[in-house]
């Protein structure tokens, strides 16, 4: 992810890039109608290589979100259904007694997890043993097993689903786990105007058919891109003060993070935002992150990172709230405006 | 930062000296409250208990330029880089990030961006100094009271004022006598520290004795003038003298010769008066010679005239120095256009001295109490007529009351209560009686029964 190049990307390229990534935006939006804001958190987090967790009510289209993504990108695609007798060996795959010339020998069947996109639906409905089969594989993306360790095909993202509701029975995500998602997004709800909408284009609901838009060569090139986006200096101290600051110690930290927030986020947090900032950018155009795309990822990146206090809870503040303080608190300059001037 | 438009170097060296006022407004208004707070304190110190400072407590309204000073020190340490300036450029133009991008990594192919152009218009931020400017009003208003409170002087200072009130006078008259030259150096050291004895010793207190002891050198140094100025006045007539002895002896008589040598002893005998008085100063050589015995006087007409005339011109300057002189030694406390002489101008006799009312006048008049019988129009003695003592036996009755008891007394005592005793007692009771005799006349005739 670090930038090695000396000249930011050419404005050309540039538009190319985003043409194309407009092209995968469009798409998508005509998949998931009335979530411009998801789709963007989602491809930027793509754009950086990140995993996302998406979280939202049933029946809101994160899945046929993911499943469009695959189709649009020309991506190898799988789908697991996390239920709570899910064994690690169905997300990793196992070596099984095959017979063969006459010999028994173990052969590897790999599980869905080698695929370039792996939808983990519903993923806090496993055991927690299962869930950390997913681990080293979003981290490392590569899988061991009986001590051979293979390597998963570039890229390889995770796009989880889960359910806030319905908590009985599932298995929260440990803070561990949650950490290896560059992004949690919230799915909410959509408006009347949207459900106005569906009901009159889709007879049975499912999505419109969707067409590749973007080569596996094409999303490489959008990836090289991507590392060529220049991030500025004050910028990045800007991402250092922020997720300095989540840490109720720290001497800029906010009250509210002071009050509700028991451990901060990880540098780990940091270079998600750095990543998915230089994501947005490109999405947005741009050759270099600004303090604005900065502010756009914050929360998303940020805010699953935060473990919170139970008085959090009960006085309603949850980490996108905190985040939101967080970036009302931290000015994006390390060295403000003199008091006596003020913007206009 | 050289690569970028010069559009945007422009915008960023606007917005460097924006950041650089505003900064400066931002630490000077500190160090000016506390420069003003500072100097009113002082001035507060030496209005009270320094007087000695008054001269340069006025220049304390300079204080808060001063602090701009150590003000101006601060700001240069906390100037804003240039890093600062493109990262609050880029932030003020709405973030975009570009304007830092190139700053780092130069790059002419989006020099052109719209981004860059939002930087090129950006609009200064706006200086509002007045929320950390409110607190110099109160901080001035502090020294400006501060320089109003009168000084105070200290009881030593107001001793030293009045001592040198007490010598005032006598130190202008001998200063006068110095300027005239009229005064040897000896008797200038004398008085001097005749003066300064004085002047001690009013300092430390300041009664009747000091006033006295100061009256009593004025008139010291005006005796002193006056024996001058009788010199002086002793050898013009002298000299006048001598000269008419010196014009009549022309003539060769032997009675004038001898007149004229009297007159040339007595001249000789007033100049070397003048000698000692110390009028001599300055005075022609031959006039020295002449008053130190060096000398005789010049017996040919010529050139006596020619003494004559130059004595005679040291003479009237010496008189004149001297009436300037005595007129400043002369002048003492009492003035008597202070008082006003007429005395029917004020009922309790304000005014004229002595007389008493509210003005008392001055010590050494006669106490009075106001409206004494003047000696002229006292009562004169008038002699009564002789008295005479009257005889208990020379009377007369000078009017008989109806109803009064007529006969002798004994008669009257025995018959008259008889006959009268219904109705003449009746009648006397019923008569108008002083209430202080009624009750003598009742017991009178109730004893009768």
């Amino acid at each position: 992810m670090t930038n090695h190049t000396d000249a930011l990307p050419a404005p050309e390229v540039m538009a190319d890039v985003q043409a194309r990534i407009a092209r995968l935006v469009d798409a998508l939006r005509r998949v998931m109608l009335g979530k411009e804001q998801t789709i963007d958190e989602v491809v930027a987090a793509l754009l950086a290589r990140g995993h996302v967790l998406l979280e939202g009510l049933p029946g809101l289209g994160k899945t046929e979100l993911v499943k469009g993504l695959s189709r649009t990108l020309s991506l190898g695609f799988r789908r697991i259904q996390f239920t709570p007798d899910l064994l690690p060996t169905d997300i990793t795959g196992s070596h099984i007694l095959q017979e063969r010339d006459g010999r028994k020998d173990f052969t590897f069947h790999p599980g869905p997890v080698f695929t370039n996109l792996l939808l983990a639906d519903e993923i806090n409905r496993a055991s927690p043993k299962t869930q950390a089969a997913l681990l080293e594989a979003m981290q490392e993306r590569r899988v061991t097993t009986f001590g051979e360790t293979r390597s998963l095909p570039d890229p390889f993202f995770v796009l989880a689903t889960q359910n806030p509701i319905e908590l009985e029975g599932t298995y929260p995500l440990p803070e561990a786990q949650l950490d290896r998602f560059m992004f949690k997004v919230d799915v909410a709800g959509v408006d009347r105007g949207v459900l106005e909408e569906i009901l009159l284009t889709r007879v049975h609901g499912e999505p419109p058919p969707l067409e590749p838009v973007l080569t596996p060569a094409d999303l490489r090139d959008v990836f090289a891109v991507v590392d060529t986006v220049h991030m500025p200096r004050a910028v990045a101290s800007y991402i250092a003060r922020l997720v300095a600051a989540s840490h109720p110690g720290d001497a800029e930290a906010p009250e509210p993070v002071r009050t509700f927030v028991k451990y901060g986020s990880s540098p780990r947090g940091a270079i998600a935002i750095g990543a998915a900032a230089r994501g947005m950018a490109v999405l947005r155009g741009k050759p270099n992150v600004g303090f604005d795309e900065v502010r756009r990822v914050a929360a998303p990146a940020l805010a699953h990172r935060l473990v919170l206090d139970y008085t959090a809870r009960l006085e309603g503040w949850d980490g996108r709230r905190v985040v939101a303080a967080l970036l009302e608190s931290i000015s994006d300059v390390e060295r403000g405006l003199p008091q006596t001037l003020g913007a206009r | 930062m050289q690569e970028l438009p010069v559009s945007v170097r422009r915008a960023l060296h606007r917005l460097t000296r924006r950041l650089a006022i505003g900064l400066f407004l931002e630490v000077w208004p500190a160090w000016a409250v506390g420069s003003l707070l500072l100097a009113g304190t002082v001035v507060l110190i030496a209005r009270l208990f320094l007087p000695h400072l008054t001269s340069i407590v006025p220049w304390f309204w300079l204080a808060p330029v001063v602090a701009a000073i150590p003000a101006l020190f601060v700001c240069a340490r906390r100037m804003y880089r240039p890093a600062h300036v493109l990262a609050i450029a880029d932030a003020l133009a709405g973030g975009d990030g570009l304007l830092l991008a190139l700053s780092e990594r130069p790059d002419s192919a989006w020099t052109g961006a719209a981004a860059l152009a939002r930087v090129a218009t950006l609009p200064l931020p706006r200086v509002r100094p007045w929320r950390q400017l409110r607190l110099i009003p109160p901080s001035l208003a502090f020294l400006a009271i501060a320089l109003l409170v009168p000084q105070r002087v200290t009881p030593v200072g107001a001793q030293n004022a009045i001592a040198s009130h007490v010598v005032a006078d006598v130190t202008a008259g001998v200063a006068a006598m110095k300027k005239e030259q009229l005064i040897t150096p000896e008797e200038e050291k004398k008085l001097e520290q005749e003066i300064e004895r004085i002047r001690r010793g009013a300092a430390k207190r300041v009664d009747a004795s000091s006033w006295e002891a100061a009256d009593a050198m004025q008139e010291r140094v005006a005796a002193s003038l006056a024996t001058k100025q009788d010199a002086v006045k002793w050898a013009q007539q002298s000299l006048a003298r001598y000269g008419a002895a010196a014009q009549a002896g022309a003539n060769s008589s032997s009675g004038t010769t001898s007149s004229m040598a009297a007159d040339a002893a007595e001249l000789t005998k007033a100049l070397s008066r003048l000698a000692e008085a110390g009028m001599l100063n300055g005075a022609p050589s031959e006039l020295a010679d002449l008053a130190a015995g060096r000398g005789s006087l010049p017996t040919d007409s010529a050139t006596l005239a020619k003494l004559q005339a130059a004595l005679g011109r040291f003479l009237d300057e010496r008189a004149g120095r001297l009436a300037a002189a005595m007129a400043t030694a002369k002048g003492g406390r009492f003035d008597a256009s202070e008082f006003a002489t007429s005395s029917d101008t004020s009922p309790d006799g304000d005014g004229d001295p002595g007389r008493g009312g509210v003005n008392r006048g001055r010590a050494d008049a006669d106490l009075t109490w106001g409206r004494e019988t003047q000696p002229f129009d006292r009562f004169k003695a008038q002699a009564l007529p002789p008295g005479s003592v009257r005889s208990p036996d020379d009377w007369a009755p000078i009017a008989v009351l109806p109803g009064a008891p007529g006969g002798g007394a004994e008669t009257s005592r025995s018959v008259a209560p008889r006959s009268y005793a219904a109705g003449a007692g009746q009648e006397a009771w019923r008569r108008t009686l002083a209430p202080r005799h009624q009750s003598a006349v009742k017991k009178y005739f109730d004893a009768s029964h």
